[in-house]
């Protein structure tokens, strides 16, 4: 189970990214009002007043910090005078549509990322060496930029695939159509960082003595990689699946992006356009406790898969 | 050493984190690669030598921007014209030279990614350097803070920090250099919890050395090796998360940079209307760019690994 130490790690990560949440509108440059609010919005002087009043922004800091936590253990992240919706459910609206691009993407990019990138490790060819840098240029490029590509020459030239949205009559085929080249964008974009990953664990596993041993009783090739070095070289993935969980998720905010579908991604940057700054913030905050909540995950899956840790 | 190597191969940019075993697997083992040679060695050396003349040639097209370029990035001629004679790669929408708007926004990147990747380098080695070195209390705080960096996820959190504060190109290196340090520090903490036991250091100690005089002279010189690729590695993702930023719209309105020239392309219809040459040519920059470093830093990893195979 999670010891005590790592335990008040995550407590302790938690605390600080809300309490940064807080401090940055307070502390940057301007009035914190329209830092909380957003910018481009007329207001009277008496409505300023209210508002001002309203968001506890005459109150001492220490109780509008108190006050803040307590708007953020009841899920209440302000409103956004922009959309005129709730922060929350404007981000409960648009983050299922994220998860749905991004998290059978992801699943799929770590599968095909580990078992290619565990082949290429374990033995060379010509054409793992092509595949090795097919890869490694997709891993060298921004996500975006390779969507972009995507979509011009499939969407745009060949008229394969719709060339915006998450949907146009709300079929679950239709869907699935419209969803297609961004996952398989984002599925790329993962397997990508797996693939290198996993090639260095193979590649670091194979000299150790237990595949030598495997070797001198017989089995063959593949068998003392799938049996033997697999297991082994696939445990600090997991770790690293976590700490990527923030950067794909960035990833797929950009794919987003170039799709124009309505996920966070383009929530985000629409609010960067309008500078609405609670939706800004908001979301920020909800990645960061998922990205928190998956690392959590995986120190959990990692105790009970690793049996030297689970010894311990 | 431990399982997975620091840095191991490509892998190694910042936020893969190929860090020390020990948090990984709970557990530290020895290295037992007696031979290693993964990406068959002389194939892999060209490789290489083609990645530094890739980036050397970055490299000079940013320093003699101003002698390179066909014309000013910032003048106008006829918009929309695709590539030809007259402008090699094409114009934009305002007409300006593609060519010289690339080579001058190859300083952005240059300077960003440089920049960044300084003071992460520089960052992660000093707190890897003391937590590794001490161990103990300082060791648990270092890794702890470490720890709770790397769950913070980095992108976001510089989009929102730069659309508070006004955009410039510095701001934007010394945010993701805050932010960057956290793989640097645990692959240099759990080489220098290597380096503590040597037995040169371990004498050193027993003469009564003081403890900044041996990290000087017997563990910084052995930690070099291993800093490189990784400051090599930090400039790669540096470069892509600035072009990311830009291409958000959050980049220097001030300074030509491949990603704003996406952006712009994105933005103002070059997409729609088939103007490939807006977007590629920065896009393929990136890539190429990006590649290079990649490709001579896992050399150096790679070189560095068969030096200490051979030992």
């Amino acid at each position: 189970m999670l010891s005590g130490k790592k335990a008040t790690r995550y407590a302790i990560a938690l605390f600080l990214i809300i309490s940064l949440n807080f401090f940055i509108p307070r502390s940057m440059p301007g009035d914190p009002l329209t830092n909380l609010l957003g910018e481009d919005i007329s207001l009277t002087a008496s409505s300023v007043q209210e508002l001002r009043e309203r968001m506890g922004l005459d109150r001492p800091l220490s109780q509008q910090f108190l006050d803040y936590w307590h708007d953020i253990l009841r899920f209440d992240l302000g409103y956004s005078f922009h959309l005129h919706r709730n922060v929350s459910d404007l981000i409960y609206d648009r983050m299922k549509w994220t998860l749905l691009l991004s998290l059978p993407a992801m699943v799929m990019g770590a599968i095909l990322g580990t078992l290619l990138g565990a082949r290429a490790g374990w033995k060379s060819s010509a054409l793992r060496r092509t595949q090795t840098g097919f890869i490694m240029a997709i891993y060298c490029a921004p996500p975006y930029f390779i969507s972009l590509i995507a979509l011009y020459l499939l969407s745009y030239k060949q008229g394969l695939f719709p060339l915006k949205g998450f949907y146009s009559t709300g079929s679950a085929l239709d869907i699935a159509h419209h969803l297609f080249l961004p996952s398989a964008m984002m599925t790329l974009f993962s397997l990508s960082r797996n693939y290198m990953i996993m090639k260095g664990s193979v590649l670091q596993e194979k000299g150790s003595l237990y595949a030598t041993f495997a070797r001198a009783k017989g089995l063959y090739d593949e068998q003392i990689l799938f049996r033997h070095v697999f297991k082994n070289a696939l445990l600090p993935i997991i770790t690293l699946l976590a700490l990527d969980f923030g950067f794909i998720l960035s990833g797929a905010l950009f794919i987003e992006i170039v799709f124009s579908m309505n996920g966070m991604g383009s929530l985000i940057y629409d609010a960067l356009l309008s500078r609405d700054y609670p939706v800004l913030q908001g979301s920020f905050l909800i990645i960061t406790i998922m990205v928190v909540s998956a690392n959590l995950l995986a120190d959990l899956l990692y105790s009970y898969l690793d049996p030297r840790v689970r010894w311990q | 050493m431990a399982g997975i190597k620091p840095g191991s191969g490509p892998c190694a940019m910042s936020e893969c984190f190929c860090g020390d075993g020990k948090d990984v697997r709970g557990m530290e083992k020895e290295c037992d690669r007696p031979y290693h040679c993964p990406y068959g060695g002389i194939l892999f050396r060209k490789v290489s030598i083609i990645g530094l003349v890739l980036f050397s040639s970055f490299l000079l097209a940013a320093i003699f921007s101003s002698f390179l370029s066909p014309c000013d990035p910032w003048d106008r001629f006829e918009p929309y014209l695709p590539p030809g004679q007259d402008h090699i790669l094409g114009t934009n929408d305002l007409g300006q030279d593609i060519l010289s708007e690339l080579i001058y926004g190859s300083r952005v990147s240059l300077i960003v990614g440089f920049g960044a990747a300084l003071m992460a380098t520089t960052i992660g080695s000093s707190i890897g350097l003391l937590a590794g070195y001490f161990k103990g209390m300082a060791d648990e705080i270092l890794m702890g803070i470490t720890d709770i960096f790397l769950m913070i996820p980095q992108i976001p959190l510089i989009i929102v920090l730069a659309a508070f504060l006004r955009p410039s190109f510095w701001l934007i290196a010394l945010l993701m250099g805050s932010l960057w340090w956290t793989s640097t520090a645990r692959v240099v903490r759990s080489k220098a919890l290597q380096i503590r036991e040597m037995g040169y250091v371990q004498s050193k100690r027993s003469l009564g050395f003081s403890h900044l005089h041996i990290i000087v002279s017997d563990v910084l010189p052995n930690l070099s090796q291993l800093v490189m690729p990784k400051f090599l590695l930090s400039i790669a993702s540096a470069m892509i998360a600035e072009s990311s930023i830009s291409f958000l719209g959050l980049g220097d309105p001030s300074m030509k940079s491949w990603g704003m020239m996406i952006n712009f392309a994105f933005s103002r219809g070059g997409f729609i209307n088939g103007y490939w040459w807006w977007y590629m040519a920065p896009g393929l920059c990136i890539t190429i760019f990006v590649l290079s470093i990649v490709l001579i830093g896992s050399f150096l990893e790679e070189r560095d690994e068969s030096i200490m195979g051979q030992q």
